[in-house]
């Protein structure tokens, strides 16, 4: 009988009832052959490795994270409470130690969603790997935690959260940002001024194949994370880069995505993108959850694959070549934040960080302007406070005051939000208070 | 008249049950010992036996649980069976390779059931060609999803043999296709459950002609015989020659099945059954007794067999005493029979007659036994009867809560439906076997629940044996796009319009399962076949909708025809 090196837990959440639309490439089907595939192999047989149900999340594990308008329960279906209760329990599995790594099969997904949330974009609303690490903190105390986003998205959601957080380390391999959704994703982006270079973006030119992203992986991705040194490795597991994936350009392989899984050893995997549900998902996943048990996947392959076809041009691999020289100095000896008046990533005025955005949410037709504010804090990550508006929503507001804030920025979020009540200016006020655990929402 | 028959480890059990009157009354029962190395002598002895108390024209039923395929397969009785499987791409089908001639070959059929790959004729004839040299009789014919699309296992099936009857031929005397075994999606456990189901199938066929033989050498030809399955259910003996895989672990469930028809369970509820040699824990849900999820296990290989869950361990009134240190165990093992049956070593059963909770066979006997082993331990004779039976009520009441919190952690399904964050919390015990009655108080002071002892207990697996009904399940399959609906448990295919929906694929479902029940013989009402899952998703192609694919499963549930306590 078959065991596994590492002992395993899958969650399996396909949300049969859920979809955009009924010919969305994000609909029910979408996990259907995957779950055929995994029980035709037998997967949850081998010793070591098994099945649980997701759990379901709890408003305030969504709302430690995100700032919701009009409120939570307008923006979230069941299926994301769901997806993200997924994701928390992959964490948990691997936070107690019964299971050694874990991967949430789960869908609706989430790497597109940002800090703030009026409605869809890139069919994610909420960002269940967010949501799940903030769990892992809220429960397990200070975490280092490095996300490696292998969808072929950039995962401008994800980077927007930890924008600011110098703990978390993201990093996104992605199809060049000029010739894809959502257009973002550049090396140039690298964090806010107290945590530059724990965002890095590594922009991969269409038809790359397993030779290039393994080749970014082990030259860029590795060597970074061995300086790190997280407490915990996650996989944003998004399967887009398929050679047959409908909606992006890249020549990724079920054994490519195997061998990513085993040279970066996550401990927890979250299920992104990936849209080509018959030819690449099955196989994919089968090979993802191989390789994260420990388990041979030598034999796993589509059916119509043959690597000759797939291979990569001298050109590609020329300028990821490059790209392996140039981008670890972005991460180990960023250049100092810029916080002029003429530049894009925003300024510094006074005491604080100031930069805005102009969101468009895509799957639901939502544009969003937005002011993010950080407290130029000497003691600690900086009180955060975000204005925002939509075509959806009149001005809200939303102050955090991050995990280990400083006496002084917590008493300072108080303060904002009182005076926030008082001048009445803003139609919504929501506050996340992660040094004591202290959520609040105002004007429902 | 209806006949119940459980050939257990130690005993064999029967009874014949009268079903005339308003109430079922046991109008004959017996206890004989199982002899290992002939069962079928066990099965006549306790049949000559019931017969002189009754009239046999009137028996219409023989149901008979058997450990014939078990044993052969704990004791490594089995026979050689050539295994051929098509596997494609996925994890490597060496990995659950059950025996010596066992071929890959190159076809692969994908999950949609498309073929990915043709069968390599030649390939598939030299792999059959090996076998035969190494005097190979039987064969299984195994696909990855087969259950899809049997194309690869009907075609390995007319190369290893042509015939279309059922008679031994030149080529082979039995094959085994894997899609047969069940609808359900797991590879591994098709190829193992294909492997057995061969493996045993000679042994079995003697075994059951042998049955019918003596059977109509008493004179009752008339009479219908079933085997019973371990999942609660019985099979006619005819159609179980092609599938006596699913005898396999069988007996476990003539005593669930005996007690549903002895008590009213309606709580959640533990059922233990303490035999000679183990006691087997079952747990009922609301009423209803628990299955395994996927399977059981035969050996270390998972197969497709739907079973009762049910845990044993080596527990029972034969079990030997045992003083290891300062502890006083008894069991795991059984060390021939108890003192009082003249025996050697003292065991539980000796013990309780020191305690005075029964009174079996020679007490004076075991009381010497009990006395000479406790002085060789320098304990009291009172002291070592208590202590082991205080141990063996313990340690089956540690095995039972054991059991219970495996069930509260892990998706399990009932008979009929999912227990979607259900806990199990048993608020009742229910005892049989031989010596149930005797432990029934120990046991209480561990459960400290309200415990119960049918009437009948000592034979209650025989009645529930004789009072189980047939139980058969399909799944049902239909993909509109490519305008197929397939059945892999009954190898039905046939065609289906574009605008076939779910409900078309529920009625489908009932239908056939009716009609290959009314072709076993076994009248079926309709209200007895449910619907246990159904689903249909869009599939789409590009931004078009190209058709659905629907998935329906459909069974008798497990139960009894009549119940004893009403
Ligand atoms: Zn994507
Ligand atoms: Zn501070
Ligand atoms: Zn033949």
């Amino acid at each position: 009988m078959l065991k596994a090196e590492n002992t395993l837990g899958i969650i399996f959440f396909p949300a049969f009832d859920w979809s955009i639309s009924p010919t969305h490439p994000e609909r029910e089907e979408r996990l259907l052959y995957t779950q055929d595939q995994l029980r035709e192999e037998g997967i949850f047989d081998i010793e070591g490795i098994g099945e649980y149900k997701p759990g379901v999340a709890e408003t305030e594990d969504i709302e430690r994270v995100h700032f919701c308008f009009p409120e939570t329960s307008s923006v979230v279906t069941r299926s994301h409470l769901v997806s993200a209760g997924g994701a928390i329990r992959a964490a948990e599995l691997v936070m107690t130690g019964e299971r050694r790594k874990s991967f949430a099969l789960v869908r609706p997904p989430g790497h597109h969603a940002m800090k703030v949330v009026h409605g869809s974009r890139g069919f994610c609303t909420i960002n269940i790997e967010a949501v799940m690490i903030e769990w892992i903190r809220e429960h397990y105390g200070p975490k280092r935690v490095a996300i490696i986003d292998t969808d072929c998205h950039h995962g401008d959601g994800t980077q927007d959260v930890y924008w600011h957080d110098p703990d978390t380390l993201f990093i996104s391999m992605h199809q060049d940002g000029r010739t894809l959704y959502p257009g973002t994703g550049f090396p140039q982006d690298l964090g806010g001024p107290a945590a530059m270079g724990r965002t890095l973006n590594i922009p991969l030119p269409p038809n790359t194949s397993d030779e290039g992203f393994l080749m970014a992986l082990e030259r860029i991705v590795m060597p970074i994370l061995e300086d790190f040194k997280p407490d915990l490795i996650i996989n944003s597991a998004g399967q887009d880069n398929h050679f047959t994936d409908p909606i992006t350009n890249m020549n990724f392989s079920a054994q490519g995505y195997a061998a990513l899984n085993e040279i970066l050893q996550p401990d927890i995997a979250v299920l992104e993108g990936g849209y080509a549900i018959q030819g690449a998902l099955p196989y994919v996943n089968l090979g993802i959850c191989l390789a994260m048990a420990g388990v041979d996947y030598s034999q796993v392959r589509e059916p119509d694959y043959s690597p000759e076809q797939w291979k990569q041009d001298a050109r590609t691999t020329a300028y990821i070549e490059q790209l392996c020289e140039a981008l670890p100095e972005l991460y180990f000896t960023p250049p100092p934040f810029d916080g002029s008046e003429k530049s894009k990533q925003g300024i510094i005025s006074g005491d604080w960080f100031i930069r805005h955005k102009d969101i468009y949410y895509d799957t639901d037709g939502i544009s969003e302007a937005q002011i993010e504010m950080v407290y130029q804090c000497p003691h600690c990550r900086g009180l955060m406070k975000y204005e925002t508006r939509s075509t959806n929503n009149p001005l809200c507001l939303g102050i955090e005051v991050p995990q280990g804030a400083c006496r002084a920025c917590k008493d300072l979020g108080y303060k904002m939000v009182e005076e926030a009540q008082i001048k009445g200016q803003y139609r919504y006020i929501q506050f996340i208070n992660r040094r004591d655990k202290d959520y609040l929402r105002f004007g429902f | 008249m209806l006949l119940g028959i459980d050939v257990g480890g130690t005993h064999t059990d029967a009874v014949a049950l009268d079903l005339s009157g308003p109430r079922v009354e046991v109008a004959a029962s017996c206890k004989v010992p199982t002899k290992h190395d002939d069962l079928l002598s066990s099965v006549t002895e306790a049949l000559r036996i019931i017969l002189r108390d009754i009239d046999q024209s009137l028996i219409k039923q023989l149901n008979l649980s058997t450990t014939l395929s078990t044993n052969a397969i704990v004791e490594g009785r089995t026979e050689d069976v050539g295994l051929l499987v098509s596997a494609g791409p996925g994890i490597d089908p060496y990995n659950f390779q059950p025996c010596r001639d066992f071929h890959v070959l190159d076809g692969s059929i994908d999950h949609r059931g498309n073929e990915i790959k043709a069968l390599p004729m030649r390939q598939a004839e030299k792999a059959i060609a090996s076998c035969r040299k190494n005097g190979v009789r039987v064969f299984a014919a195994v696909g990855k999803f087969s259950t899809r699309n049997p194309r690869h296992e009907n075609l390995i099936r007319r190369m290893v043999c042509q015939c279309t009857d059922e008679g031994a031929c030149e080529g082979a005397d039995f094959v085994t296709m894997g899609h047969e075994q069940g609808g359900a999606l797991n590879f591994p456990r098709r190829v193992a459950t294909s492997y057995f189901n061969c493996a045993v199938w000679r042994l079995y066929n003697g075994f059951a002609t042998a049955v019918r033989r003596s059977l109509d050498d008493m004179g009752m030809s008339h009479v219908t015989v079933n085997m019973l399955k371990a999942d609660g259910g019985t099979m006619p003996l005819e159609a179980s020659r092609k599938i006596p895989v699913q005898s396999i672990f069988s007996g476990p469930a003539a005593s669930v099945m005996g007690i549903i028809a002895l008590c009213d369970i309606v709580h959640d509820s533990v059922i233990l059954d303490i035999g000679g040699t183990t006691t087997d824990i079952a747990v009922f849900a609301d009423g209803a007794p628990l299955v395994e999820r996927d399977g059981i296990s035969i050996g270390s290989h998972p197969t497709l067999v739907q079973a009762l869950k049910v845990k044993s361990i080596g527990i029972g009134g034969d079990s030997a005493i045992s003083v290891i240190g300062e502890e006083i165990r008894v069991g795991p093992h059984r060390l021939g029979p108890s003192v009082c049956q003249g025996g050697q070593r003292p065991t539980l059963t000796d013990a309780l007659n020191c305690t005075g909770a029964c009174a079996l066979g020679n007490m004076e006997a075991s009381k010497k036994a009990i006395a000479d082993f406790a002085e060789k331990h320098s304990l009291s004779p009172e002291k070592l009867a208590e202590t082991a039976v205080e141990y063996a009520a313990r340690a089956i009441h540690k095995a039972t809560r054991e059991l219970v919190d495996e069930i509260n952690s892990k998706p399990v399904y009932t008979i009929h439906e999912l227990l979607e964050g259900k806990r199990v919390v048993p608020r009742k015990v229910y005892l049989m076997g031989g010596p149930a009655e005797a432990m029934k108080a120990d046991l209480f002071k561990q459960f400290r629940l309200s415990t119960d002892v049918p009437s009948n207990y000592s034979v209650a697996n025989a009645i529930g044996a004789a009072l189980t009904r047939t139980t058969w399940e399909l799944e049902l399959f239909a993909d509109t796009e490519r305008h197929v609906l397939f059945i892999p448990s009954l190898s039905h295919r046939e065609n289906i319009p574009t605008s076939y929906t779910e409900k078309d694929a529920r009625k489908d479902a009932v239908n056939n399962l009716t009609i290959h029940l009314d072709k076993l013989g076994v009248f079926l009402k309709p209200e007895d076949a449910q619907i246990t899952s159904s689903s249909s998703f869009n599939m789409v192609k590009g931004y078009d909708m190209v058709g659905r694919n629907i998935r329906v499963k459909c069974q008798v549930r497990p139960g009894v025809v009549r119940k004893i306590a009403s």
